[in-house]
């Protein structure tokens, strides 16, 4: 059983594309008529027009940017540490992210900025300590070292989280857990075009670093003998993918699956090479991430799930469904 | 040999300060045209003298030079243009097409950016047949048998159009037949396009057939650099493996050891 | 409930030992014994005379049913009345600090009935300190609480006056609120801000906005709190949004949050700012709270 031909795979990303961004503007709690939805879309007033522009179509282009973020963050990762089970939190971001968070949260009144921001000079700092430390046991970032500190350092923050949960006075601690938990409705039009600005020349760097990216998937030592820079391309492409997962965190909080999944989904879809994967991940987390959101927000309207429950309840199953597929083909 | 493609010369290795040196003012050279083959016992310094040529461990002494330039002056995809290297062992995370894994070859020639063109597809595709993997193309690596894997990969060094091939220990895992073809695949590339092959090997017999040369490492020390038939001697190999070995010249001029039964001790098993 | 077959002989058996283990007591006339909200049998020999309390509600009970002397340590959320705030304090409420409650000397302790306090509770136990657990979660809960502290600290005259006043005036703020003309307000209660987290049919801030003649925009959810949509706020369009913070004199800037400026009442700023400590949990002081709220939303004008 062959992949996907390349022009079949490309129409059936754009199809799910689509898909998805119709899902996520028509579909919500506030039970829209389609009519409606027009009407706010084509420069109409009318009951629509406010959740359509404010609420539904921020979050559907913010969906688009960190699902793409986290997914390509995640492929990038997954050959840095040359493991397939890799999410884009592995490298303690998360722990970082969550500190920062914290702390914001326990120290001062939120300024809706203050703790995207927190968060995100959170997870800067942890990815500058796993670097720090990785890089003491050789420049070119060795995959086990690296994520022995990640998981090191991730523990460490965790760890500092749950001591300033237990003493803090205030309720605001407890609170940043909350938001870490998730979600695409916490920055508006300013977070989306911050997000755009942060994750630009990490994208850029991966694009360029996408077929180093084949080679180093092999091992350290294949790839130097074909001619990789393995150092500089690892540190490069350690530190972009964490700038970007940083900059996903401190947009929507910690979104799970969608970094560790789509990648092999993609993988399994249409082979290897990053040049197709990176731009094609991106899509697909994207995709994912706003049908996720539109299910957070309207199965139990008007209750709203945490996101990264979603993405988990649809993903597994399709997963499922394409892990068979891959067996089937690769014992043929 | 009037510019070789490999130079070791006066060459020491020390892999920490306080250890003994891996590599003790080894030399040898390899030029266009030729077999070589590094043999030698156990951590003798085969490896760490391939390693010193191909840049990746630093000198304390000595110089190693790749088609008359110290190796480590050469910039990564430069080097990779020149020298196609066949590890010993390799095991992808992802699931690989042998396509894919062949294509990598041409990365030191278009680098990150530049789209594939058609020599890139010619140079993939001559690699594909004359390793005879061209078959296999869309299989995935992780289904191949170790034979079908190493051909594989000397067909990825083949991509890279390479001046030299080195192999790292290439047959240790595969079973006879495997063994002699791949022997007689690079034999046949050294003999119809010129390239210089570096070979190193445990298996004394096959590496004497083939090999034009043999290097004999031991210690840190090259004790013989000559053909064949020259460097295996029974008093030199039994001095240097530590176990006393027979030589048998054939028909066809090649030699060939086997290891004897050593004396039995008084009282001992026979 | 299983249908037990006794013979006569057990039954017998049962009544003697019953008898025995209440006469066990020394000194039986002045014994108290209650259930308290796990169901347990609370027995104290004599009316509790050194309390823990380490719910805020019954710290405020013990000082409103005029016994605040006999209160020996509060939690650290125990701030009402004035005079509680020399009581010393004792941590945490939730998963309490046994060791410092016990070296308060307590005759009883007062715990919130969470199964987090299961464990303090038999620490308790083995130590020999009475504890009484009580789910204090809405205003029901109050007025019992009222009654059974009042009964294990033997005052039960203070706590039936209290209960009866605690009672009338609910009925009267009910009363002014029904009264009131045009629909009633909807209020959204805004609990946190990303995500929106609200309350729900029955809690406790729901029942002060119904007393207080509006309601809850989102009394269609069970759950005592829960997590709302943005869009289901814009599209249900409270008439004014209910802030609790300690600070009441600073209006919070709702409008700069993301996305909330498609909420009608946000745009046009009908936000209240109320008291948390007051109104953020259950309180012998509701019907103030109520009457308090109901002023206010009279105040901020028609509703449309």
């Amino acid at each position: 059983m062959k992949p996907l031909g390349g022009a079949r795979f490309t129409f059936a990303l754009a199809l799910l594309f689509v898909f998805a961004v119709v899902v996520g503007v028509f579909v919500g709690p506030a039970s829209l008529t389609p009519r409606e939805v027009f009407a706010a879309l084509t420069g109409g007033g009318g009951p629509g027009a406010a959740i359509v522009w404010a609420l539904r179509i921020p979050r559907v282009v913010l969906g688009l940017l960190v699902g793409g973020v986290l997914a390509v963050s995640g492929a990038s990762l997954q050959v840095l540490v040359r493991n397939p089970l890799a999410d884009p939190y592995l490298l303690g971001l998360s722990g970082g992210a969550g500190l920062g968070a914290v702390l914001a949260m326990t120290a001062g009144v939120g300024t809706p900025w203050l703790v995207p921001a927190a968060a995100f000079v959170g997870a800067v700092a942890t990815m500058g300590a796993v670097y720090a430390l990785a890089s003491a046991a050789g420049g070119a970032l060795d995959g086990r070292v690296l994520l022995l500190a990640g998981v090191v350092v991730g523990a460490f923050a965790g760890a500092l989280v749950s001591g300033i949960l237990a003493v803090s006075a205030s309720q605001g601690a407890r609170s940043a857990l909350v938001w870490l938990m998730g979600g695409l409705g916490g920055v508006g039009w300013p977070g989306v075009l911050a997000l755009a600005a942060y994750a630009l020349p990490g994208l850029v760097v991966l694009a360029a670093e996408a077929r180093t990216l084949n080679l180093l998937a092999m091992g350290e030592e294949p790839a130097r003998h074909l001619g990789a820079d393995v150092t500089r391309s690892r540190r490069r492409v350690y530190l972009a993918a964490s700038l970007l997962t940083a900059a996903a965190v401190a947009a929507a909080g910690i979104i799970g699956f969608v970094g560790l999944v789509v990648p092999h989904a993609i993988r399994m879809l249409r082979g290897h090479d990053h040049r197709v994967l990176l731009p094609a991940a991106f899509v697909a987390g994207g995709a994912l991430l706003v049908l996720a959101d539109a299910g957070a927000r309207t199965a139990f309207a008007p209750l709203e799930l945490p996101v990264g429950v979603v993405t988990v309840v649809v993903g597994v199953p399709v997963f499922a469904f394409l892990l068979r597929r891959w067996t089937a083909r690769s014992s043929s | 040999m009037d510019s070789p493609v490999f130079e070791l010369s006066g060459a020491t290795v020390r892999y920490g300060r306080g250890l003994a040196p891996s590599l003790d003012g080894a030399g040898f050279r390899v030029g266009a045209g030729e077999i070589v083959a590094l043999v030698g016992p156990n951590g003798a310094g085969k490896t760490t003298a391939l390693r010193a040529l191909l840049g990746l461990v630093p000198l304390e002494a000595g110089r190693a030079e790749v088609l008359g330039r110290p190796v480590r002056s050469w910039r990564p995809r430069e080097l990779a243009r020149a020298v196609g290297v066949v590890v010993q062992r390799e095991e992808p995370a992802f699931p690989v097409t042998v396509e894919e894994t062949v294509t990598m070859g041409r990365y030191a020639h278009a680098g990150p950016w530049r789209a594939l063109g058609d020599a890139d597809r010619a140079a993939i595709r001559r690699a594909l047949e004359r390793a005879d993997v061209a078959g296999l193309r869309e299989r995935l690596v992780q289904t191949l048998s170790g034979g079908e894997w190493q051909r594989v990969r000397v067909a990825r060094a083949l991509a890279q159009e390479p001046r030299a091939l080195v192999l790292d220990e290439p047959t240790a895992s595969l079973d006879l037949r495997h063994e002699m073809e791949l022997f007689e695949l690079v034999a046949g590339l050294v003999r119809d396009e010129g390239l210089a092959a570096l070979v190193v090997s445990h298996h004394l017999n096959v590496a004497a057939r083939f090999a034009g040369r043999l290097v004999l490492v031991h210690g840190g020390r090259v004790v013989a650099d000559d053909v064949p038939e020259r460097v295996l001697e029974p008093e030199r190999l039994a001095a240097v493996f530590g176990w006393p070995v027979a030589v048998q010249r054939l028909p066809d001029g090649t030699v060939q050891l086997y290891p004897e039964r050593r004396p039995a001790a008084p009282g001992g098993l026979p | 409930m299983a249908v037990l077959r006794l013979s006569a002989r057990s039954v017998l058996s049962i009544v003697v030992l019953g008898a025995l283990a209440a006469c066990s007591r020394p000194a039986g006339r002045g014994a108290i014994v209650r259930v308290d909200d796990w169901g347990r049998t609370v027995a104290l020999a004599a009316p509790a005379r050194r309390i823990v309390s380490l719910i805020p509600a019954t710290t405020e009970l013990v000082f409103a049913l005029g016994i605040g002397e006999r209160l020996v340590g509060r939690t650290r959320w125990c701030e009402y009345p004035a005079a509680a705030r020399t009581v010393p304090d004792v941590g945490d409420g939730i998963s309490p600090n046994v060791e410092a409650v016990a070296a308060r000397h307590p005759d009883l302790v007062i715990l919130y009935a969470s199964s987090a306090d299961r464990a303090a509770a038999d620490r308790f136990a083995a130590l020999g300190i009475p504890t009484v657990a009580l789910a204090l979660d809405r205003t029901a809960d109050v007025r019992r609480a009222a009654l059974l502290v009042g009964a294990l600290a033997g005052v039960t005259h203070a706590a039936d006056s209290l209960v009866a006043a605690f009672d009338s005036l609910r009925a009267v703020v009910i009363a002014e609120g029904d009264r009131r003309h045009g629909p009633r307000p909807k209020v959204y209660v805004d609990v946190w801000a990303q995500p929106p987290m609200t309350v729900g049919r029955g809690s406790y801030l729901d029942e002060i906005v119904r007393a207080a003649g509006g309601d809850n925009l989102f009394d269609d959810v069970r759950a005592s709190s829960a997590t709302v949509s943005l869009e289901s706020i814009v599209r249900r369009d409270p008439d004014v949004i209910l802030v609790l913070q300690s600070d009441t004199t600073r209006v919070p800037d709702l409008a700069s949050r993301p996305g909330w400026g498609a909420v009608r009442a946000v745009r046009e700023g009908r936000i209240l700012v109320v008291d948390g400590a007051l109104y953020g949990q259950p309180s012998p002081r509701m019907p103030l709270a109520a009457r308090d709220l109901a002023a206010r939303l009279a105040h901020i004008g028609p509703v449309r």
